[in-house]
């Protein structure tokens, strides 16, 4: 079934995001389609969620669309602004963010992010954006949502840096660093993963309509975990769909 | 008493060699004339640090005036990458000390009260925490909480220099006001040894004494004042100006290499004899008319 005529494979990713949210939680959130996800969620069933944007933002009512959260675009209408000690201090590293939106260069099987140093094919690095607030919300927020899209050049066995905490080398690793929380799902525009409670090996949870699990597991660089049932991620609904290109995102910023 | 000053003066007082607070993020309210003008008068191996690299580090690292960088990665959000930061990663000509924001702004406010360390959650487990080690070998460590008995990571204090920082309104003692987030600048004008103060506007005393709650920045802190309209362009000042797009492009464009970071240089920066030679170069008062911020959205 190609349900690709409805909505494309960002905007699901975005509904999915959304859907992953609850309303009165609190929600740290990077550029990208992580702040597409949270307004949408805010505009449907989670009306009283908070919204975090690390430089000192708090929920904010973008009329137009930013280039970053630089952008004074995106702190229109903000209910406070502040700074990094406020944000990232006293509400993330207090404990008191519930989900916390991270998009990576690179992730492996235990959601370990990399967004510092990439491989060229002549296995030379580059420098990359570094951490900025990633870091701090992965090892601080109570559950964190991975955003990327689904390649085998993303979705790694290993990373050739931790520059954002996952589950480490899986088991009881994280715990043990003395870190809570972790990645509960990583949603791409194929599929929707977690990680399995005991291993924290990444597992595969549903596959979005259109997409084999052949091709899923062919465009990753390591084996997921299959359930013997996996059913298909829910599609978007129509009124989600029209908030997201008509109030959230009309001018294809984030969705691309 | 009035601290007021020209760029060209306050600049002066910097030494090679000086540790740099800067008060950009990524393309907002960063010190573009005072970078500007540090290049031109030859000022080198400095330190800077910003918990969000910005604009400003990446022009004054491309133009050779920095060594060591203390900062939480960063970019130019849509426009691109810090790419002469990257570059000088990459070829080891510049030293880099990498954390990410909150470690960093955790710096300096534990600098900020005098503190001789802070503990942190963050950076456990990562290759950030590793590689911090490994190329400052001493500033990070652990600590035994007395009261649980649990390790906690801890960070040195980060002390600058001098912090500059772009601000919207002060008074010719430096006591200056902030609008819209502040990020880390108040965390690091308080660490500093001392701030200099480049702001839009300098207002008479009375109206901060009308409205002392606005003030974030208190005089006593600030050792310059200057007063320089669109010092941040081409980076957006919060209820002032808007970024200039066509001129970040431009950047971005010119600090892909360092032959056409050279070109820019010399274009914006060496070929022109201040700040108002700058302005000028760019397109003078019609263009930046163009870049005023609407004052209900701010941009």
């Amino acid at each position: 079934m190609n349900t690709n005529s409805d909505y494309t494979p960002s905007e699901l990713m975005a509904v999915a995001g959304a859907r992953e949210l609850q309303d009165r939680q609190v929600v740290a959130v990077g550029l990208g389609l992580p702040v597409v996800a949270s307004f949408l969620a805010k505009k449907t069933h989670a009306p009283n969620m908070t919204i975090l944007f690390e430089l000192g933002v708090i929920d904010p009512e973008p009329i137009h669309p930013g280039v970053g959260l630089a952008d004074p675009r995106v702190w229109y209408r903000a209910k406070s602004l502040s700074s990094f000690v406020d944000i990232l201090g006293t509400i993330l590293h207090n404990n008191r963010v519930d989900v916390g939106f991270l998009g990576g260069l690179e992730v492996d099987q235990y959601g370990n992010l990399n967004t510092t140093l990439v491989g060229d094919p002549r296995g030379e690095f580059r420098h990359m954006i570094g951490s900025g607030g990633a870091n701090d919300i992965a090892s601080c927020a109570k559950r964190t949502i991975i955003i990327m899209r689904h390649e085998a050049r993303k979705l790694k066995k290993t990373i050739s840096f931790i520059t954002s905490p996952g589950y480490l080398n899986g088991g009881a690793s994280r715990a043990q660093t003395g870190l809570q929380g972790g990645p509960s799902r990583v949603i791409t525009d194929k599929a929707i993963l977690g990680f399995h409670p005991e291993t924290k090996q990444m597992m595969l949870i549903s596959i979005h309509p259109g997409n084999t699990l052949e091709d899923v597991l062919a465009t990753m660089g390591f084996a997921p975990i299959v359930p013997s049932q996996v059913p298909t991620t829910e599609p978007p609904e129509k009124e989600q769909i029209r908030l997201i290109r008509e109030v959230v995102d009309p001018l294809k910023m984030y969705m691309g | 008493m009035s601290k007021v000053t020209t760029l060209a003066e306050a600049v002066a007082s910097i030494s090679s060699g000086a540790h740099l607070a800067l008060s950009g993020f990524a393309i907002t309210r960063c010190t573009m004339a005072f970078a500007r003008e540090v290049i031109r008068q030859g000022i080198k191996e400095l330190t800077v640090s910003q918990c969000v690299g910005a604009m400003d580090a990446d022009l004054l690292v491309g133009a050779g005036a920095v060594e060591r960088i203390v900062y939480g990665g960063g970019s130019l959000d849509r426009f691109g990458r810090l790419a002469c930061v990257n570059r000088g990663i990459e070829n080891g000509s510049l030293q880099a000390e990498e954390y990410s924001s909150l470690s960093v702004a955790f710096r300096y406010l534990a600098g900020s009260l005098g503190l001789p360390f802070i503990p942190i959650k963050s950076l456990r487990g990562s290759d950030l925490m590793r590689q911090i080690q490994e190329r400052t070998g001493s500033n990070v460590g652990t600590v035994t909480d007395p009261f649980t008995g649990d390790d906690w990571p801890v960070l040195k204090p980060l002390l600058p220099d001098v912090a500059v920082v772009q601000v919207q309104v002060s008074d010719e003692e430096g006591n200056a006001w902030i609008m819209g987030p502040r990020w880390d600048n108040v965390e690091q004008v308080k660490a500093s040894k001392r701030t200099i103060v480049i702001t839009e506007q300098v207002v008479p005393v009375e109206l901060i004494s009308r409205n002392p709650e606005w003030t974030v920045i208190p005089s006593l802190l600030v050792s310059n004042v200057v007063e320089l309209p669109f010092a941040a362009h081409p980076t957006s000042m919060y209820r002032v100006y808007d970024y200039d797009a066509g001129q970040i492009e431009n950047y971005v464009k010119a600090n892909s290499s360092p032959e056409t970071f050279k070109a820019y240089l010399d274009e914006y920066i060496y070929g022109v004899k201040d700040h108002w030679e700058y302005l000028e170069r760019i397109g003078g008062m019609k263009h930046l008319n163009n870049l005023r911020a609407d004052p209900i959205l701010g941009y």
